[in-house]
């Protein structure tokens, strides 16, 4: 077994969250703080939303603090954001996805108090909750983070982040797959679509999947085939990549629930290397009135006009 | 339940010399829906025409698909044609069977199969068609006209004339622009300021024209009969209403050494000035940059000199709104500049030439300032270096024009002209002086023209040697000039007291910056681009602006004339209907499933999405979503391939119809 990359730092920001959430509410600066708090099983945990100082005791961060909380300033908790000014514990990786929203028109920079989390990582989704955090047991997204200490919070516990230098598994991957023959590589993925159950949870837990009619569930004219079957799955994931192009910032939060263990992330990671590679472009930095995919200038790649 | 007529047209036999029509007809004839299926040899002529209304109306059709050829070619013929048999003409489709098939295959059992194919996808689609009604938008019967030079004042002249408004707007103190500089105008000589003036005059007077000189565009907004356009008027320090004209400020100005731009900066000026005697309107500017008030804060003669206490040295430049409906662009040109090149320009200069550096190596417009009667010498053809008469006298022409290698290939048309008319006074100014011209070729096409050019040669002694000069150098007082004569095939070497330069004809500075404004379009050399070379010569092919003069390309004075009546004639044929009719082609919302992430507002080009709050009866907001302005939209489709959840459709071409042309595949 590998060396525990040290996470002891999680304790003081849990106590400094705790602090701070419990003073923006009783100054009455936000309505509401979504955070992490304990689950039920042992070193898990879970989103919650808290509305009293006397609440903010609840709130935690440890490597079990994996999930991507903007979702649940737009679709998931509609309601929640109609009551206010809210404040929101966000990791680096979870910061990038609430600056595409704002430049997607679905967030205000004024309507968040941001409480920014500086992040050695997180466990991955496939160990146990209560594991400690190694370069096995850290998810593959963690491997890569350039946004361990989030930028433009309203608030940052003052905890340096040491961050261990890891081998990055997307890139990885990703450059295995590209040594294959294009018919290899598609055998690869008909392969893992085909195990799509079309649950679309990778749907409902994506920050970016905000429309409030997909396409793909409309039937007049039906675009996608909606059972689970392998033309309509690719179909599916395919629309889901594209429509991610140059706004997925790679929180991952897609493979870590997808029941069928589809590798999603690699997907989004590789459209992100094409929109790097052709426009150099990054997403989740920088709130933008027009990204590279709907703007057009004199120096864009025109290779494709044969 | 449809009733769809097919008409399949032979074309001649354009296409049914490769598609066997009638089996298309009779195959499309099965096709659930369709109830008539007919060919005929020209289904554009009157008669094929009647054939589908009659059809029409005796087998009772509710859709129509014409198989022919493009519907860029006859779509609005068939469609016009449905319409007067009284079913709404967005029922009626084309499918393109000769340039998507007959005239692109030659296997006759092949193209036919394609064919029925292309029908058959129509009829499907045809099938979603949906009545559209056209759409009307309401027209402000307001003009703006862009530049105060003579394309700009006759069109202003025109439209004021049909009793309709116009904002003249103008970047110079004065209106005239470029002819205002002109001493004598080619073919008949007659006196340049002579025959403005009185066209300026009439601007001033004009009770429909609303003129703001020193005064430049900052923003347009809007579209076809409704543009808001913000004027941003400079702070001239003179308040016009209260200013008489009567020069005092002028005259006591004592910073008198500043080179006037009008005089092609020969001639010098005050820092309080009007550019020329007979500006328009006749209200001094302070050239703030050059005023000693300005510079150090002492001085302020012209505001105690002032009667009616007009000078204002506080005024503030200030924006000004206008709604007007349409806009002609008249901005005229620029000359080529020889020595300075621009940063970035793809255009070389002309070092060999020595402008700039030789004092008597002049350009075309500064020659004619040197001639003018209102000029810096007061018409007397003296070089700027010692003021001297120049006995010898070298006009050089295509200078820039036509040098693909210095990065302008186009020709500037005027130059030929003008140089003819140079050295004619020249000729009528120094009786015992020689004028030498040297010329790739005389273009001279136009009435009277070519007999004026040849009055020059023939009548006016000039000397016109055919070939260019490849160097001039200073030797004592006079410029050598070193060529060749082709025609001969000898080196000439002429000792000149003066040159001049017939320099290439630019767009203005800035005048891509313009464009950018106005969402027109512009080519390489920033000269602005009418719809159509030749059947939509004034119009751009954004609705609603025009083009007029020198900005669209080099033109001489009729010309330029020409144009602008030209534009006013298509603003007062706009302005005729008080609703403008558009094709219903446009994008439409649907605002139940909009999410307002605006990625259609972002990729429009035409700037006709908005932004539209959704409130429920209480006025609470319930969210904002997109809305596509039918008067602006152009229906290009871009939002609607652009929405994440298709919540934008374009009506005519909606999902619906190009699944269901697939799925006829």
């Amino acid at each position: 077994m590998t060396s525990l990359i040290d996470t002891t730092i999680y304790s003081a920001i849990t106590e400094a969250i705790r602090v701070e959430a419990a003073r923006i509410l009783s100054e009455g600066e936000v309505t509401a703080v979504v955070g992490y708090a304990a689950a039920r099983r042992k070193g898990s945990a879970q989103p919650i939303v808290i509305n009293t100082a006397a609440d903010a005791g609840q709130l935690i961060f440890t490597p079990s603090c994996v999930n991507n909380l903007a979702v649940y300033l737009t679709k998931a908790k509609k309601e929640i954001s109609k009551t206010g000014k809210i404040g929101i514990v966000v990791k680096g990786c979870d910061l990038k996805a609430l600056v595409g929203l704002m430049g997607e028109s679905q967030l205000k920079r004024e309507d968040m108090y941001l409480i920014g989390v500086p992040c050695i990582g997180v466990l991955a989704s496939t160990v146990q909750p209560a594991t400690g955090l190694t370069a096995e047991t850290i998810a593959p997204k963690c491997t890569e983070c350039d946004a361990h200490l989030p930028q433009g919070c309203d608030f940052v516990p003052a905890q340096t982040p040491v961050v261990t230098k890891l081998e990055h598994k997307y890139a990885a991957e990703i450059a295995r797959l590209e040594a294959l023959t294009p018919a290899e590589r598609w055998a690869y993925w008909k392969e893992q679509f085909t195990k799509c159950i079309k649950c679309y949870a990778c749907r409902q837990v994506c920050p970016f999947c905000f429309c409030e009619q997909c396409l793909c569930d409309r039937n007049k004219p039906q675009m996608v085939d909606t059972t689970p079957r392998p033309a309509g799955n690719a179909a599916w994931h395919i629309v889901r990549a594209m429509h991610l192009a140059g706004r997925c910032a790679g929180c991952a939060e897609c493979e870590r629930v997808c029941p069928m263990d589809i590798p999603l992330n690699l997907l989004n990671r590789k459209m992100a290397m094409e929109l790097k590679e052709l426009y150099d472009y990054e997403a989740g930095f920088d709130v933008l009135d027009k990204g590279p995919l709907t703007m057009f200038t004199d120096k864009d790649d025109q290779s494709f006009i044969k | 339940m449809s009733r769809i007529g097919v008409f399949i047209c032979h074309c001649g036999e354009n296409i049914s010399r490769t598609v066997d029509v009638e089996r298309v007809a009779q195959e499309i004839g099965r096709l659930p829906g369709v109830s008539f299926s007919t060919d005929y040899k020209y289904m554009c002529s009157d008669p094929g025409q009647n054939l589908l209304k009659n059809a029409i109306k005796e087998q009772k059709l509710t859709h129509v698909v014409v198989a022919a050829c493009s519907p860029r070619m006859h779509e609005k013929t068939f469609r016009k044609a449905v319409e007067a048999a009284g079913l709404n003409p967005f029922l009626c489709e084309m499918a393109n069977i000769r340039e998507h098939c007959s005239w692109v295959h030659e296997n006759r059992e092949e193209a036919t199969v394609k064919a029925i194919d292309i029908v058959g996808m129509m009829v499907e689609r045809v099938k979603k068609n949906r009545v559209l009604p056209t759409i009307t938008v309401p027209v402000t019967k307001r003009s703006l006209v862009i530049g105060g030079g003579i394309a700009g004042i006759q069109a202003a002249l025109d439209i004021a004339d049909c009793g309709h408004e116009v904002i003249l707007v103008e970047r110079e103190p004065s209106i005239g622009g470029h002819m205002a500089q002109l001493s004598e105008t080619f073919p008949t000589l007659d006196c340049s300021q002579c025959i403005m003036t009185p066209k300026m005059v009439d601007v001033a007077n004009h009770p429909k024209i609303k003129l703001y000189t020193y005064s430049e565009i900052e923003r347009v907004e809007g579209y076809i009969g409704n543009f808001q356009v913000t004027i941003k008027k400079k702070a001239r320090s003179v308040d016009e209403d209260k200013c008489t004209g009567c020069g005092v400020c002028i005259t006591k100005c004592p910073q008198k050494k500043i080179p006037n731009k009008f005089d092609c900066n020969i001639g010098l000026r005050s820092a309080i000035y009007v550019p020329f005697p007979q500006a328009v309107p006749n209200t001094p500017v302070i050239d703030r940059d050059n005023c000693t008030k300005f510079k150090t804060g002492k001085c302020g003669v012209c505001q105690k000199v002032c009667g009616p206490g007009a000078v204002d040295f506080e005024q503030q430049d200030t924006l000004i709104v206008e709604a007007v409906g349409a806009i002609v662009v008249a901005t005229g040109f620029d000359l080529y500049t020889i020595d300075e090149k621009p940063k970035g320009s793809p255009i070389k200069g002309y070092g060999e030439f020595g402008h700039g550096k030789i004092p008597d190596v002049i350009d075309g417009m500064t020659f004619e300032r040197l001639a003018s009667a209102s000029g810096p010498t007061g018409g007397k053809i003296l070089r700027p270096s010692d003021g001297k008469e120049p006995k010898q006298i070298v006009f050089i022409q295509c200078i820039g024009s036509r040098a693909r290698e210095k990065g302008i290939s186009y020709c500037s048309k005027v130059c030929c002209m003008y140089t003819a008319k140079h050295t004619m006074l020249y000729h009528h100014k120094v009786h015992d002086g020689q004028a030498y011209v040297f010329f790739m070729d005389a273009r001279t096409p136009g009435k009277s023209y070519d007999e004026f050019w040849r009055r020059s040669i023939e009548e006016e002694e000039a000397v016109y040697i055919r070939g260019m000069v490849s160097r001039l150098y200073q030797k004592g007082d006079k410029v050598v000039v070193m060529g060749s004569d082709i025609a001969v095939g000898v080196q000439v070497e002429i000792e000149a007291d003066m040159v001049v330069l017939a320099t290439a004809i630019q767009p203005q500075k800035g005048a891509d910056s313009l464009a950018q404004k106005l969402g027109i379009s512009y080519d390489k050399y920033n000269f602005y681009s009418e719809a159509h070379a030749k059947l939509r010569p004034v119009e751009c092919a954004t609705a609603g602006i025009y083009l007029a003069g020198a900005c669209q390309g080099p033109k001489d004075i009729p010309e330029t004339v020409s144009q602008a009546s030209a534009a006013a004639a298509k603003v007062m044929t706009l302005f005729s209907k008080d609703q403008l009719e558009r094709e219903p082609i446009v994008a439409r919302v649907r605002e139940f499933g909009c999410v307002g992430c605006f990625a259609c507002k972002k990729v429009c080009a035409y700037g006709a999405v908005e932004e539209k709050e959704i409130r429920d009866r209480q006025g609470n907001l319930v969210k904002t979503v997109a809305f596509v302005n039918p008067g602006v939209c152009a229906g290009c489709g871009t939002c609607q391939a652009t929405c994440p959840s298709k919540c934008v459709e374009l009506d005519g071409y909606t999902d619906e119809q190009v699944i269901a042309m697939i799925e006829a595949l």
